[in-house]
């Protein structure tokens, strides 16, 4: 028998990992020389899909010594075409991380995932794959034109381009002397191309300056993006093609606290993903009803 | 059944009220009526029917106004929310329980539609009483249960608009229409029509054909099974000139008749109290004007008319023209000689210092006399030509002859058309008391703020009351009509069964008179075309915005289709 052991466990320990602000030991530029670049802006291409995940830990659960995380997740994708973007179906799964079996609450039923460890940042770490696995599982159902997702690239794409985009920056990626370029990049500027390597895998990468209204005075992060895609693929296309899309794409700060990295059309599928899962009010409701109070 | 949606579970689900999600292709509109399959285990299935009395469309999910431009740039998606508001007409059975949010919702048609709007139960043991009353949005025919016209279960019509604009006369003449050759109502070559004309000559063409008439609104008059003829039966009056004795009209000269009293039918009748409109501002005259009125009918007994005879006016006192004739009697001839004879007897010789003759006076102080004599001698302009005793009178008749008879009013000063209008309706609504006439009778009055105003009193608004009151189970019908119902003596507005409202002004349509229409109505109102009108009848809690076809009689000269056939000019000439 499960006994809740708290809800909405994410809330309480929501610091994020601080990975250090270590200089990169070996740094690759993929253009030379190393200045701010323009492009010319050029279309879209068609069709253009963005894929974005959202998790959600809805309680912590205990039987004897063991833990699980009870959680929703879900993926979806939106298609740029025509002129229209449109929602495809979003997939949504209700897992219990740590859990052996299905575990049935009221109407919900939480499907077992097995969990690395059996302390919480393992289970949390359980939770972000299997959204991970999600998203990765919606991308591949999307053929031709160009994928857009949310976050670092974690997978090839073999069916077409592939671009992924890092709103915040724990990382770093430059060395001293390229780092200021960063700071004199004005919107709707990138810097040249730089080779990463993440598991394995070879990525060109580049930082475009997002704009922020209103122009002037600014942070020197404010408003800037990471894009990366596999360095298989045209990646200098690919870099001039980006200040063609994510400019037209950022949000306003006025509409979203996170502006203007966090990209409209991506809030909006967020917003969505969101309201798939279902209203957590009532999820919580029913957890209290049928494993007790935590 | 047409599946239109679900019912919505975001928003309450009432019994009396619920929203509904249209899905994928459909069409919900205002005045769309609608079925809903509601069940539950111990009352089993239930059927709600409604009217949709608002839609909307909205982005859902848009945390701004302005993520509109967001996604009409395609930035990001949109779900595009299509919802009506449904108000309950009908349950069946009646069980209030609310229906389940996701119910399917179908468009109710066909049998389901005449559920939703109570026809099925219009009718009585000998038929169907569905009164044709226009067509609804979807362009069935909508109809009104007779029986809260003809006065079984309720009576009267109250009508309400701009002038102008809300087609009041059209309506109601096309109301006319369908209760005289619809064949719904029973008796109906018995019934009888009294219309008046309050303005220009719009009513002098109702037995012509109109030539704008087209082939589509012959059809929609078959559809509402009434042929697309003028009016087979009418009887045109008007008043006559003030000089000569031709019908006072502009635009048709043949087949009108004059219309007058003689003194004799004047003060038979007992008419006089009609030359007074405002009672209110002579309530110690009230008395004297019982008595001068009971006098003259004393007077008037026994004679033939058109002239009056009297004999106790001596010979120096008349006016110039004035002689006695052979029996030593006196010969009224006019109006005006009336009112100067009734000076005498109440204020005595012109000449001397006299007084009048006490039997006339009722015991009034002389200044309450002289008032009398004053408001009568100002009548005498407006009336001469409607109350004359050069030859016997004619006045309309409604019950006899002709099935409809047209009255105007249009050119007469306003104390004329009180007069015309107060001695007719008396004299119908007496008769019909007696019992004289079996057949309905049913009468067209605009501009009812006028003859029974909510302030004043007078002797035309207690007969428009007593008809409101009392009329419907002797068989008299009222179809009023006036421009703002506020104005209106609210007894009269309230024993209206069927309330039409044609386009309204702002300021009325928030009054609390037309508090029985929803607000989505009372906004439409406002915004009404020509030719269409919101009609609420008791049985059905909702109104229904109903289209009237063309009329298919001229309304005016240039409408009427000539017949220039060999027989109708053989006619004219011969």
């Amino acid at each position: 028998m499960w006994r809740l052991l708290a809800l909405r466990p994410g809330a309480l320990a929501r610091e994020e990992a601080f990975q250090g602000l270590a200089a990169p030991e070996a740094f690759r530029p993929l253009e030379s020389p190393w200045e701010a670049r323009r492009a010319d802006p050029r279309p879209w291409p068609e069709p253009l899909y963005f894929v974005d995940g959202k998790e959600r830990e809805e309680a912590l659960l205990a039987q004897g010594e063991r833990v699980a995380l009870l959680g929703s997740v879900a993926a979806g994708a939106l298609v740029h075409q025509g002129g229209r973007m449109a929602l495809l179906s979003p997939v949504v799964r209700r897992v219990g991380v740590g859990l052996s079996e299905p575990l049935r609450v009221g109407e919900l039923l939480y499907e077992p995932v097995e969990a690395e460890g059996t302390d919480y940042p393992s289970l949390r770490a359980g939770l972000q794959k299997v959204r991970e696995d999600l998203e990765k599982r919606v991308a591949q159902g999307l053929s031709g034109g160009l994928l857009v997702v949310d976050g670092p690239v974690r997978f090839p794409r073999p069916g077409g381009p592939l671009l992924g985009y890092i709103k915040t920056h724990w990382a770093r990626y430059l060395p001293e002397g390229e780092e200021a370029l960063l700071h004199a990049l004005r919107p709707g500027e990138r810097t040249p191309a730089f080779q990463v390597s993440r598991e394995g895998q070879a990525l060109a990468s580049w930082y475009v300056r997002l704009p922020l209204a209103p122009e002037g005075l600014r942070p020197p992060q404010a408003g800037l993006l990471r894009v990366e895609t596999p360095l298989k693929g045209p990646y200098l296309e690919l870099a001039d093609l980006s200040l063609s899309l994510f400019p037209a794409l950022a949000s306003h700060p006025v509409k979203d606290p996170r502006a203007p990295q966090n990209l409209a059309p991506i809030g909006a599928l967020e917003r969505e993903l969101a309201r798939r899962m279902g209203s957590q009010e009532v999820v919580e409701r029913l957890l209290r009803r049928h494993l007790g109070g935590g | 059944m047409e599946r239109i949606g679900v019912v919505l579970g975001r928003r309450e689900a009432t019994p009396l009220e619920f929203w509904v999600g249209v899905e994928g292709e459909g069409l919900l509109r205002l005045d769309d009526l609608v079925v809903v399959k509601g069940f539950h285990p111990r009352v089993g299935e239930v059927l709600y029917f409604g009217m949709v009395d608002h839609v909307a469309k909205l982005h859902e999910g848009e945390a701004y106004d302005t993520d509109t431009f967001l996604a009409v740039e395609g930035q990001i998606p949109v779900s595009l929310a299509y919802v009506a508001h449904v108000s309950v007409t009908r349950i069946l059975p009646e069980e209030f329980f609310p229906p389940d949010p996701g119910s399917p919702v179908y468009l109710a048609q066909g049998e389901d539609l005449e559920r939703a709007l109570y026809y099925d139960a219009m009718k009585n043991q000998r038929g169907s009483t569905k009164l044709p009353a226009g067509f609804l949005k979807n362009g069935e025919v909508a109809y009104l249960n007779l029986e809260f016209l003809n006065g079984v279960k309720g009576g009267h019509v109250n009508i309400s608009g701009i002038s102008g604009v809300a087609a009041k006369t059209s309506y109601a003449t096309f109301l006319l229409k369908s209760l005289l050759e619809s064949g719904v109502l029973e008796d109906a070559h018995q019934a009888r029509v009294l219309l008046f004309n309050v303005k220009g000559e719009d009513l002098f063409f109702l037995d012509k054909p109109n030539a704008r008439l087209q082939e589509k609104d012959r059809a929609e008059y078959a559809r509402l099974g009434l042929p697309a003829t003028p009016f087979q039966s009418v009887a045109f009056m008007a008043p006559p000139k003030k000089e000569g004795y031709v019908p006072d009209l502009d635009t048709r000269l043949e087949g009108v008749r004059a219309y007058h009293w003689d003194l004799v039918q004047f003060c038979q009748r007992g008419l006089l109290p009609f030359l007074f409109a405002d009672r209110s501002a002579m309530t110690n005259l009230g008395f004297l004007l019982a008595h001068v009125t009971e006098k003259l009918k004393e007077l008037a007994q026994g004679q033939k008319g058109p002239s009056l005879l009297v004999e106790d006016w001596p010979e120096e006192d008349l006016p110039e023209e004035v002689r006695f004739d052979q029996l030593g009697k006196v010969r009224l001839k006019t109006f005006a000689q009336l009112v100067r004879y009734v000076e005498y007897k109440l204020l005595g010789p012109e000449t001397g210092e006299g007084e009048g003759d006490r039997r006339w006076t009722a015991r009034q102080a002389r200044p309450t006399l002289e008032a009398f004599v004053r408001r009568l001698r100002s009548s005498v302009e407006n009336l001469s030509h409607l109350v004359r005793g050069d030859r016997p009178g004619n006045p309309p008749d409604p019950l006899k002859g002709e099935q409809v008879h047209v009255v105007d009013l249009a050119k007469l000063s306003p104390q004329g058309q009180m007069f015309v209008v107060g001695s007719l309706l008396k004299d119908l609504f007496e008769r019909k008391e007696r019992g004289q006439y079996r057949g309905r009778v049913f009468i067209v009055l605009d501009e009812l703020n006028k003859y029974a105003p909510r302030e004043e009193e007078s002797p035309i608004k207690d007969i428009l009351l007593d008809i409101a009151e009392r009329g419907r189970s002797l068989g008299v019908i009222l179809i009023g009509a006036q421009q703002t119902a506020s104005e209106v003596e609210r007894r009269v507005v309230g024993n209206a069964a069927i309330r039409v409202v044609g386009r309204l002004d702002a300021a009325e349509a928030e009054r609390p008179e037309y508090r029985y229409l929803p607000t989505s109505f009372r906004q439409r109102a406002l915004i009404l075309p020509q030719g269409a009108v919101i009609l609420h009848q008791p049985e059905i809690p909702v109104p229904l915005l109903l289209r009237f076809p063309f009329p298919a009689w001229a309304t005016k000269r240039e409408e009427v289709l000539e017949d220039n056939s060999a027989e109708a000019l053989r006619r004219e000439f011969f």
